[in-house]
């Protein structure tokens, strides 16, 4: 990044216009929200509330010009092999243009489709030949964040012939355990969504599962119609056991934090319906045209991506806050987390050097009107410069007075809080002084459903794609998780022989102190 | 006495068939139906139709004694504008006497409505006994409060009651409740047997043995004591449900008669889930034989049948069915062009005699109790048969003679 020609007049801008305060940006110009705003049908970007002027965003768009971004986009959009640490596509965009499907995703969509219908009339039986009523899935990662995060917004919505669908996801154990103890093995059906089928997070729970059927089915063959596969490894699905017609496929194409939109989203459609799975797949195929099409200045995903980079490495904020404000987006934040930190969380350039500036910031977030009560505090007062993301929706939940009144509240106190991080206070009081100058960004977007949230989730993504251009790192990949995993095996090895001579001296001791208090 | 009797129900036709039998002068506005399943019912219409004692015409006889409502269910605002259209015309003698089974919003609605004395009273009778019923009632519920209604509705129904006074007098909304409560009791008294049916196979009890030991005690008897394959017909889960949201009013969160609704549905499916089983969760392009799709003996009446659950639970499975019915007639043939995809109603196979859908055969499911079905050739059965396999939704066969003979046999609760 720091090789382009636009990257120093940026560094000069950016010197100059720390010190002005945002207050200051509004007063200079009241065509500020006109000229800093931007907008495709179902969604509206509001970046005023940032610390740019017209020069500012020039010079970004220049900078996105001259790293080829409209070359980028092109590459990722028609399936090029972008993910070039692991020789792989990142081709998620194919997996939702509902006009010209692939054969092989056509292909998926239908067995989808019977299963979900078959599901819908209650004809999905169990081993006893009652109805499944239940669905746990089990998957970690992307295989857990996208459908829990959609199908929790989505759960008002849901196809009045959904199953209840259940989300596990940690090694613990204990969230399976808690299910398991209310549900019946007679109408439970588990999806195991692993894109390698050995997540060892995902296998030694399908395992426990599969132990809890056998209670209650002697027969293999009958148990293991309470299992469906989704992974892009058929022969692993196999040997564990999957029958050929539980059996769903993606690809290695599709990494997983990009995989709702593939097999993966099953509970999705299981609970709205395969209509409401591929209004979800429209609404992102509708950002990805406009991500294509659209001029840089008024490219939403662009902007958001460029606006961040300015923010990170030009006036050097430190965090990314996530703050939509609609409960129904509960696990909105703990999905960026993946999407953002997975994908851009890197210090290591395409070419392989090591990058010197930073990449990916901190991102958190909470449902706005609790992180009200719980962060915000640090936002308007404290010593750390961040940016943040309000997501708000015209339309609230129903219509009758209760529900309007609740809605405007919502409105209310989402552009109080970006207003007062903007303008702040003064006060002779000086614990009642806020200094303000906070950036953010306000999307608003039509209403919560299937087709904007989709378009809502693919926006980030391309936000993510637009950064590690500009910063040059492959997003696709994800290195920086495996050591860990490599660790566990071998600490798991040491705790089965009672041996921990051989690891670090902190291990030793928590692994001794655990050993005195259970034996 | 001039009658009207509106409706063409099997009750109306019941109704009108025996009141005109007994000397009155009875006019049918409604049709009579090209076939008639119910016994006897075509040979006493026809009887009293030669006599001129009952006539059918679409015009009601304004100055009737007695209006006798006995639509059905789905015909409520028929009735309602009739009622209006009486209130108009109304005679000094004319009483309106309701037999439909309406809910309790409609029946306010044309008592309010009505503008002469109404009298309640619910027919009880069963389709497959429905004229030995009238003519011979366990008792004859009067629901009203005008003595001179009551009093000539009484002589009206002086055949029916010579042996011992069956009538009971109440007031109207007592008898609309009483026949709610009859038939959700009916239903419960079915899903609690078929309940406990589960519980006799769990611990190898047989609950046929269980029944009898029941029943004996006069404080309960033997009716409506079989388990089985649920019941079927529109009444009586329309009742349950009825009741149900009645009961929802009154703040009590129990939900009983929920529960009942609920094991009936899944008991209808009970054989498809004992095959399923049998065949450890694969049935895909398995032959089945299903004998009954009526739900019950003696008629053509498929609404609620068990046999269209089981039908469509195989077919979703992939199986291919042969079915056999004494009375399979239109309304089996609607029902499956409607409610089938054209791709599994090409694996259903209707045959016109019994043992014909028995070939090759990978299983037998009994679903309706016909006599037909009681004594079948079980030499011919297991010839044509590929699996000796015999469901027997109903408890009709002998289970350890069919064990000995080879079969493989399940029954409900045993």
């Amino acid at each position: 990044m720091k090789q382009f020609a636009t990257y120093a007049p940026l560094n000069t801008l950016a010197e100059r216009l720390k010190p002005i305060h945002l207050n200051q940006l509004f007063a200079d110009n009241p065509q500020r929200f006109a000229q800093f705003h931007c907008q495709m049908p179902g969604a509206m970007l509001d970046f005023s509330k940032q610390k740019i002027t017209a020069e500012v965003l020039d010079g970004l768009v220049a900078m996105a010009e001259e790293a080829q971004l409209k070359t980028w986009i092109d590459r990722l959009l028609s399936g090029d092999e972008l993910n070039h640490t692991e020789g792989r596509k990142a081709w998620h965009t194919a997996l939702r243009d509902l006009s010209h499907p692939l054969p092989e995703v056509q292909e998926q969509w239908q067995k989808m489709a019977f299963i979900v219908d078959e599901m819908h009339q209650r004809q999905l039986r169990g081993f006893s030949g009652k109805p499944i009523t239940d669905v746990i899935n089990i998957g970690v990662g992307g295989s857990d964040l996208g459908p829990l995060m959609i199908t929790h917004a989505l759960e008002m919505q849901k196809h009045p012939d959904s199953p209840d669908i259940h989300f596990v996801s940690t090694l613990d154990g204990r969230q399976l355990q808690s299910l398991l103890a209310k549900l019946n093995q007679e109408t439970t059906l588990f999806i195991v969504a692993s894109k390698s089928f050995t997540t060892i997070d995902t296998l030694s729970l399908a395992e426990t599962a599969k132990s809890w059927m056998k209670q209650k089915c002697a027969s293999p063959q009958s148990r293991m119609r309470h299992f469906i596969g989704i992974s892009a490894s058929p022969d692993k699905m196999k040997e564990w056991g999957i029958l050929p017609q539980m059996q769903l496929a993606f690809w290695d194409w599709v990494g997983g934090r990009f995989s709702l939109w593939s097999s993966i989203g099953l509970t999705i459609a299981l609970q709205l319906g395969m209509e409401g799975f591929k209004q979800m797949l429209a609404g992102a195929h509708a950002a990805d045209v406009h991500f294509k099409n659209t001029p840089l200045h008024e490219n939403i995903p662009a902007l958001m991506g460029l606006i961040g980079i300015w923010n990170t490495n030009f006036l050097n904020l430190a965090g990314q806050a996530i703050l939509p404000y609609d409960s129904r987006l509960k696990h909105f934040a703990g999905y960026l987390e993946q999407l953002e930190m997975e994908s851009n969380g890197k210090h290591t350039r395409r070419n392989g050097d090591f990058v010197d500036y930073r990449t990916c910031p901190i991102l958190w977030g909470e449902v706005g009107p609790n992180a009200q009560h719980a962060f915000y505090q640090l936002l308007h007062q404290g010593t750390e410069r961040v940016m943040s993301d309000f997501i708000l929706f015209k339309e609230g939940q129903g219509q009758d007075e209760r529900a309007l009144y609740h809605q405007n509240l919502n409105i209310a106190n989402c552009l109080a809080q970006s207003r007062a991080m903007m303008v702040g206070q003064q006060s002779d009081d000086a614990h009642k002084h806020y200094p303000g100058d906070q950036v953010s960004s306000t999307l608003l977007m039509t209403r919560v459903d299937a087709y904007h949230l989709g378009m809502l989730v693919a926006f980030y993504e391309h936000k993510v794609f637009t950064q590690s251009v500009i910063w040059e790192i492959n997003p696709f990949d994800q290195w920086g998780v495996e050591l860990g995993k490599k660790i566990a095996l071998s600490i798991l090895e040491s705790i089965d022989r009672h041996d921990a001579a051989h690891l670090d001296q902190s291990t030793q001791g928590i692994l001794q102190q655990i050993w005195e208090h259970n034996r | 006495m001039n009658i009207n009797v509106f409706g063409a129900t099997v009750s109306a036709l019941v109704t009108a068939a025996c009141l005109a039998e007994t000397g009155n002068q009875v006019t049918l506005i409604g049709q009579l139906p090209k076939e008639m399943v119910e016994p006897g019912l075509k040979k006493l219409l026809n009887k009293q139709l030669n006599l001129g004692t009952l006539i059918v015409s679409d015009k009601h006889q304004v100055d009737a004694d007695f209006h006798i409502f006995s639509y059905g269910d789905g015909d409520c605002n028929q009735a309602l504008e009739l009622t209006e259209q009486l209130a108009q015309e109304a005679q000094e003698h004319s009483t309106l006497v309701i037999r439909s089974n309406f809910s309790v919003h409609i029946m306010r609605q044309i008592i309010a409505t009505a503008r002469m004395p109404i009298l309640i009273n619910p027919d009880f009778a069963p389709e497959g006994s429905a004229i030995q019923a009238f003519q011979r009632p366990d008792r004859i519920i009067i629901g009203a409060t005008d003595g001179q209604a009551i009093k000539r509705f009484r002589r009206l129904m002086a055949p029916f009651n010579r042996f011992r006074d069956t009538i009971i007098q109440m007031s109207p909304e007592s008898a609309i409740l009483t026949k709610y409560a009859t038939n959700v009791l009916i239903a419960t008294r079915i899903s609690l047997m078929n309940e406990l049916a589960l519980v006799a196979e769990q611990m190898h009890a047989d609950i046929e043995e269980v029944r009898q030991g029941m029943g004996s005690d006069h404080r309960i008897g033997f009716s409506y004591l079989y388990p089985g394959v649920g019941f079927g017909g529109a009444y009586l889960e329309r009742d349950l449900e009825r009741v149900q949201a009645l009961i929802d009013q009154t703040g009590s969160g129990e939900n009983l008669l929920k529960a009942v609704h609920n094991i009936n549905q899944q008991q209808k499916e009970l054989l498809f889930r004992k095959l399923w089983s049998h065949y450890e969760c694969n049935l895909e392009q398995k032959k089945v034989a299903i004998w009954g799709i009526s739900y019950k003996p003696n008629t053509n009446s498929i609404e609620g049948a068990p046999s269209l659950v089981m039908i469509q639970a195989l077919l979703h499975q992939g199986c291919e069915l042969h079915l056999f019915d004494p009375k399979l007639d239109d309304l089996f043939q609607h029902w499956l062009s409607t409610q089938l995809l054209p791709e599994q109603a090409a694996r259903v196979t209707l045959h016109s005699a019994m043992y014909d859908c028995l070939d090759q055969a990978d299983a037998l499911c009994v679903l309706t109790e016909w006599k037909a079905f009681w004594n079948p050739d079980f030499t011919q059965i297991r010839q044509r048969m590929r699996q000796p396999l015999i469901l027997d939704g109903r408890n009709l066969y002998d289970k350890t003679d069919l064990l000995e003979s080879g079969f493989v046999y399940y029954g409900v609760g045993r």
